[in-house]
């Protein structure tokens, strides 16, 4: 049987020819226009790049790294508080993230459990993982809301401007009364923290202004007044009342957390948490098992493995995950608008733990919402400010994986 | 024959706390484990007993909620006049996640396949840090360029036929935040499509395009779909491009010209008007968070899902 196949049979030069060329042509715009579109993003980078330097280069200016927001002078409004409440907030975050995130993934990659209902433990912790980094980050923002600042109400209702809840250290409630001398103020120490107000009748002991204990005298109306201004800054007239102050040092910590710049930061360590445990365990997963088995087999533990051998060489691919994570952690604005409300208004950075605070994208944000042009100037200054911090940030992470991998043979 | 150093002097450590040591360690990373575990729990917790503070109020029912098409938490002057329908919050969501989806699935895809199939090392070398660039960047700053310079060229374009803000210049923004997302997704799964199958291809004679679409694209399908639906779940819970882009009516309408606001949006714009702990108006947040959780997991999972179990192997 000779029959040929139909293909070869039926062969019409001219028409394939022509098919092929088409096709071949087709294959031809079809490479351009992937070119293009790859240039796009190229395009569409440049483009948004350009529009905010254009718009924010005539505010990049001291004023705007060193001054305070002002409602009144946009022109000399800055950043400052922002700078230092980002680095805090970030800060936190970091603490609370690292530890957690790179702990998480030694688990789940280096201690593979044998039992098998560990084993589905392991891959369910795994999913979660996995599922919680495509939470949206507004969700953690309420959960740190919900979570942080309010304990789910457990501590009472909260209010605006009232010191509710448990007040753990740090804090200490104080009356301030004011003295014969302008100006000055002598302060006792609060016994009874329903008493809201006190009134001098008879002399007793308290602090001056620099917190040194001292007497104080009463002075009854009617009577010379006292010239020397030492025993004028310590005399108040009788029937003087004075009202509370609360004076918090630096680690002043209460429960719950309200609207404070560790709230903020525990929040965004939530945020970040998946993104540092995946990136994790891609690095320990990349070393490769040679040497883990090398270290077994010289006898030493598990744990011994990991502390020795494994963890320090997947060291720079953690430390690239985590500085890429806190660059998230610097530019993500949702969950700290949640957690620490919309305010900009503040003149310095956090004082205290339980302060609040502003950091640069609700900053931005705020800039950017409003009508005025100064502002959406300011916004694009910010802006400038914002990624240039990314890049210092992801330059170290560079120069770091550079460094490690160097001193590695 | 002299014995080694350390069977001369027989001085073992005890084993015994090496283990009890080991057994802490291992317990301590474990704990770090489930404490991811306790955070899905805690937001879990959170949503549905704060959502029961919402539905258990006079003002509102579960029907009204899921159908009705008025949403005035925030509009209305009387707080017991507020109605509270997800309807417009979801069809603002969806207007903006549609525009975006059109932008960065396509473009995503191309980019990813000229990536992993045409582009030279030269110029992956300059591309992929481009787009790492462009997934770096802080929201808030596309959020600025949406209102800065999408959304005036939008009005020049079509000479003023856009609102000021409008679902159209977010959705671009959102969608130009995507697009590397896809990108980076689809490629890892094109890439890992073995060259055996393309080398077939251009054997049988394909052009190109037709090995790259009619050959690598479907091998690595599950790969693409579940990055679509990735990039889906990102859409719609991103927040600050909406907050500062779509504006601030709710409106129940199709009409990607026009304001939209969005779930997201609406949870930036309550806790921009500070209400207090306890009013509808606070547990209201709760709902529309419980939704938008709700939408986003279930793509996160089924896009998780495909990609273990479509995966296909080429060993």
């Amino acid at each position: 049987m000779n029959k040929l196949p139909v293909a070869l049979t039926r062969h019409d030069a001219n028409k394939i020819a022509r098919y092929t060329k088409r096709r071949k042509q087709f294959s031809a715009a079809f490479y351009a226009l992937c070119v293009a579109i790859a240039l796009l993003s190229v395009a569409i980078l440049v483009v948004l790049l350009m529009s905010i330097g254009i718009e924010g280069q005539s505010r990049l200016s001291t004023d705007l790294l060193t001054r305070s927001h002002s409602e009144l002078q946009p022109q000399r409004s800055g950043m400052w508080p922002a700078i230092v409440g980002s680095l805090l907030v970030c800060g936190t975050c970091g603490l609370l993230a690292l530890p957690l995130g790179i702990g998480t993934a030694i688990f789940l990659e280096e201690f593979k459990p044998r039992n098998r209902w560990l084993l589905r433990l392991r891959s369910f912790v795994q999913l979660n993982v996995s599922n919680l980094a495509g939470v949206p980050s507004i969700v953690y923002g309420l959960l740190g809301l919900t979570m942080f600042v309010y304990m789910f109400n457990l501590f009472g209702q909260i209010q605006v401007n009232q010191s509710s809840g448990w007040e753990l250290m740090g804090a200490k409630h104080l009356y301030q009364v004011l003295t014969l001398e302008p100006d000055h103020a002598v302060f006792i120490p609060q016994t009874n923290r329903n008493q809201n107000q006190i009134t001098i009748d008879r002399p007793l002991d308290g602090l001056d202004q620099d917190w040194n204990p001292i007497a104080i005298d009463v002075w009854a109306p009617g009577t010379p007044q006292p010239k020397d201004p030492e025993v004028r800054r310590r005399t108040v007239a009788a029937g003087t009342t004075g009202g509370t102050v609360t004076d918090k040092a630096w680690y002043y910590f209460r429960l719950p957390l309200d609207r404070s710049f560790l709230a903020g930061g525990l929040t965004l360590g939530l945020v970040i948490l998946p993104i540092i445990i995946i990136a994790s365990q891609e690095a320990l997963r990349s070393v490769p098992s040679s040497l883990r088995e090398a270290s077994l087999g010289l006898g030493a533990t598990n744990w011994q493995t990991v502390r020795d051998v494994t963890f320090p060489a997947a060291v720079p691919g953690i430390m690239t995950g985590a500085i890429l994570a806190m660059g998230r952690a610097i530019g993500e604005a949702a969950p700290i608008l949640m957690v620490l409300g919309a305010t900009i208004s503040k003149e310095s950075g956090p004082r205290h733990l339980m302060d609040n605070a502003v950091t640069m994208p609700v900053l931005i944000f705020n800039w950017a919402g409003r009508q005025q042009q100064e502002f959406k100037q300011l916004s694009a200054a910010a802006i400038i400010v914002l990624l240039v911090t990314l890049l210092i940030l992801n330059s170290v992470a560079i120069l770091i994986r550079h460094k490690i991998q160097q001193s590695q043979p | 024959m002299a014995l080694p150093k350390a069977l001369q002097e027989q001085d073992f450590k005890s084993t015994t706390t090496g283990m009890l040591s080991e057994r802490l360690i291992v317990s301590c990373l474990a704990l770090c484990a489930l404490t991811t575990v306790l955070i899905t729990v805690g937001i879990i917790y959170m949503l549905i007993s704060q959502s029961v503070g919402f539905f258990s109020s006079d003002q509102i029912t579960l029907r009204e909620f899921v159908t009705g098409t008025e949403w005035t938490a925030l509009q209305s002057k009387q707080l017991q006049q507020s109605k509270f329908g997800i309807l417009p919050l979801l069809s603002g969501t969806l207007r903006v996640t549609t525009v975006a989806m059109l932008i960065a699935l396509p473009l995503g895809l191309i980019t990813a396949i000229y990536l992993s199939e045409f582009a030279s090392p030269w110029i992956r070398s300059w591309l992929k840090p481009t787009l790492e660039i462009i997934a770096g960047v802080p929201t808030v700053v596309f959020g600025y360029f949406a209102i800065l310079v999408i959304s005036p060229s939008l009005q020049w374009f079509s000479g003023g036929g856009f609102a000021t803000f409008n679902a159209t210049s977010a959705g671009i923004a959102v969608g130009i935040l995507c697009l590397p997302m896809v990108c980076s997704l689809s490629e890892d799964a094109m890439r890992a499509v073995p060259n055996s199958l393309r080398e077939g291809a251009y054997g049988l004679g394909c052009t190109p395009y037709e090995t790259a679409v009619k050959v690598v694209v479907p091998a690595a399908f599950s790969g693409i779909v579940s990055a679509f639906l990735l990039a889906f779940s990102r859409a719609i819970g991103e927040t600050m491009i909406v907050a500062l882009a779509a504006g601030t009516l709710p409106t129940f309408s199709a009409d990607p010209t026009r304001q939209a606001q969005t779930m997201t949006g609406f949870i930036v714009e309550m806790i921009k008007s500070e209400n207090e702990y306890g009013t509808v108006q606070h547990f209201s947040l709760y709902a529309v968070a419980v939704t938008l959780f709700a939408i986003t997991f279930l793509m996160t999972l089924l896009g998780q899902m495909i990609r273990r179990r479509f995966q296909e192997s080429y060993e």
